[in-house]
């Protein structure tokens, strides 16, 4: 990369219902992590705003949460995938030399506006899918589930490792929406089946939140921090959208971007090189499917990995520290809040879940059915 | 929050027309009739759809070449599930298998019948269930049930 890009500060929030509007939610995180920072909206030059019109229920919604942000008379565009798109569209306009500090903002209030899980209906093919009445977000990720399952002769009990291991991590971490004390694999397996194999506690809770992020160029972060997070690699990748055109048991998206995140931040042995990872994984079978698609995980040895502590906080190659989404998953900011929990680890501020190895991680984000589009990226201090 | 207030609100979309490709939809529908499946192959990658797309998704290409099915093949993965797809309860546990048909690449999902929920696997043969009377339409390929 020609000029460097450094995480300067973030402001998270996440919970069942927030109880409060889009725009102060937008003006809450952007106004605080302004204020952290010492600074204030004319140090920004560039806004990039990440949304979803079907969440927010009104159309080219960044038109509305552009002001709260404080993108007034500035440069100001919205991303309608995942936060981690909107985090490298971020990217690029600095290391262009474009701009010097954008403001990344992800947000959606899901857990308390819409039914659950059911808006995905809006984003399968009408002709078709959406005809066929079998489809939707959960179902879908059963399938997914079965197939890696069966395609690796996995037990269904891998999933309540996952759940409990991610269950337990996000109980230490104060930022998450569920928090669920003394969970258990029996508590697990007492949740009810959603669509099976999936249970209520392998799956996503609805989340209201966000996140704000500054990123700057290398000049600028001498300037804003004392702990830069630096970008070392991206990539992203995406894959056909009929899930019947895919092979279910595997990620090839993730792969793919994975890769050529590796390629960009010089990483040949993914495993051994980087120190933990946060994934978009919003099902529990989706956390060891992503890791193994990844090379982070050995293919066909997760259940052993899971089971000898291997993904734990402590473990050789810590999964989701932060608890991922199973702790909490608000839409479109899901990936940013992966970046921003990553970087509060290599920063050193991760309390109780701190990792030891926090030199160098790997952050995936994705969007569609069965993450059918990746984003990956590499950061470092 | 006393500063907010809660006001409801709807978004219809229910006013889109949808132009569908016609051409791949109408050679499954026409050989449906005859209890026949029929696909379309590309020809440079080999892949066969169903139902037929225009081009190859993968080669991105235009592909016209009809290919036929077998209306028997294999449960590749499977969900039961307990609610719609709107959240509504079923009567019943529904299982829905995606199927690999002999002779096609991509999958199609569908229904099961036939087998009780604990006594279905991933690579299970299964074979389609057609209705009694065939008229061309969707409808003709009513269920899966085991081979
Ligand atoms: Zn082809």
């Amino acid at each position: 990369m020609d000029r460097k890009v450094a995480i300067a500060g973030f402001r998270m929030a996440a919970a069942p219902d927030l109880e409060t509007t889009r725009e102060r939610l937008v003006f809450e995180l952007s106004k605080g992590l302004l204020d952290d920072l010492g600074i204030d909206r004319d140090a920004v030059d560039n806004f990039v705003l990440c949304s979803n019109d079907f969440l927010d229920g009104r159309t080219i919604s960044h038109v509305f949460l552009g002001p709260p942000a404080g993108g007034y008379m500035k440069d100001q565009t919205k991303v309608e995938m995942d936060g981690l798109n909107a985090f490298i569209y971020a990217s690029m306009g600095i290391i262009s030399g474009q701009y010097d500090v954008t403001m990344v903002l992800a947000m959606s209030l899901t857990g308390s506006q819409v039914s659950p899980y059911l808006y995905f209906d809006y984003s399968l093919d009408p002709t078709y899918d959406r005809q066929l009445k079998l489809l939707n977000e959960l179902s879908a990720a059963a399938l997914e589930a079965r197939s890696y399952l069966a395609a690796n002769g996995y037990p269904e009990e891998l999933l309540d490792a996952v759940a409990v291991q991610n269950l337990k991590n996000a109980a230490a971490n104060p930022g998450q929406a569920r928090r669920i004390e003394g969970v258990s694999r029996e508590k697990v397996k007492g949740s009810p089946y959603y669509y099976e194999p999936l249970r209520e506690l392998h799956c996503y809770p609805p989340t209201d939140g966000g996140c704000a992020m500054l990123l700057v160029s290398e000049r600028k972060a001498e300037e804003l921090t004392d702990k830069p997070v630096w970008l070392l690699g991206m990539g992203r990748s995406t894959d056909i959208y009929f899930i019947g055109d895919r092979d279910l048991s595997t990620s090839l998206s993730a792969a793919q971007a994975a890769q050529r995140a590796y390629a960009m931040a010089g990483i040949k042995d993914p495993a051994a090189e980087l120190g933990f990872a946060e994934i978009s994984s919003p099902f529990a079978h989706q956390e060891p499917l992503l890791a193994e698609s990844m090379g982070l995980l050995e293919k066909g040895k997760a259940a052993a990995a899971y089971e000898a502590g291997d993904t734990a906080v402590d473990g050789g190659m810590p999964l989701n520290p932060s608890g991922g989404p199973l702790g909490g998953n608000p839409l479109c900011a899901a990936g940013l809040i992966r970046v921003a929990e990553a970087a509060r680890q290599l920063r050193g501020e991760a309390g109780e879940n701190q990792v030891k190895k926090a030199d160098k991680a790997l952050v995936h984000g994705q969007d569609g059915l069965c993450a059918q589009q990746s984003a990956v990226v590499i950061l470092g201090t | 929050m006393e500063e907010t207030k809660v006001v409801t609100g709807a978004w219809e979309l229910s006013t889109f027309k949808f132009n569908v490709e016609g051409r791949g939809l109408q050679l499954m529908l026409k050989h449906m009739k005859d209890r026949k499946l029929m696909g379309i192959k590309c020809h440079q990658c080999g892949t066969v759809y169903l139902p037929g797309p225009f081009y190859c998704r993968k080669c991105h290409i235009k592909i016209d070449e009809p290919a036929e099915v077998s209306d028997h093949g294999q449960v590749m993965t499977f969900t039961i599930g307990y609610a719609d797809v709107r959240g509504n309860p079923l009567d019943e546990p529904r299982i829905a298998p995606i199927v690999k048909l002999d002779g096609c690449d991509s999958w199609i999902m569908g229904v099961m019948q036939g087998c009780a929920p604990e006594d279905v696997h991933v690579g299970m043969r299964v074979k389609v269930q057609w209705a009694e009377e065939t008229t061309g339409s969707l409808q003709d390929m009513q269920y899966f049930v085991p081979e």
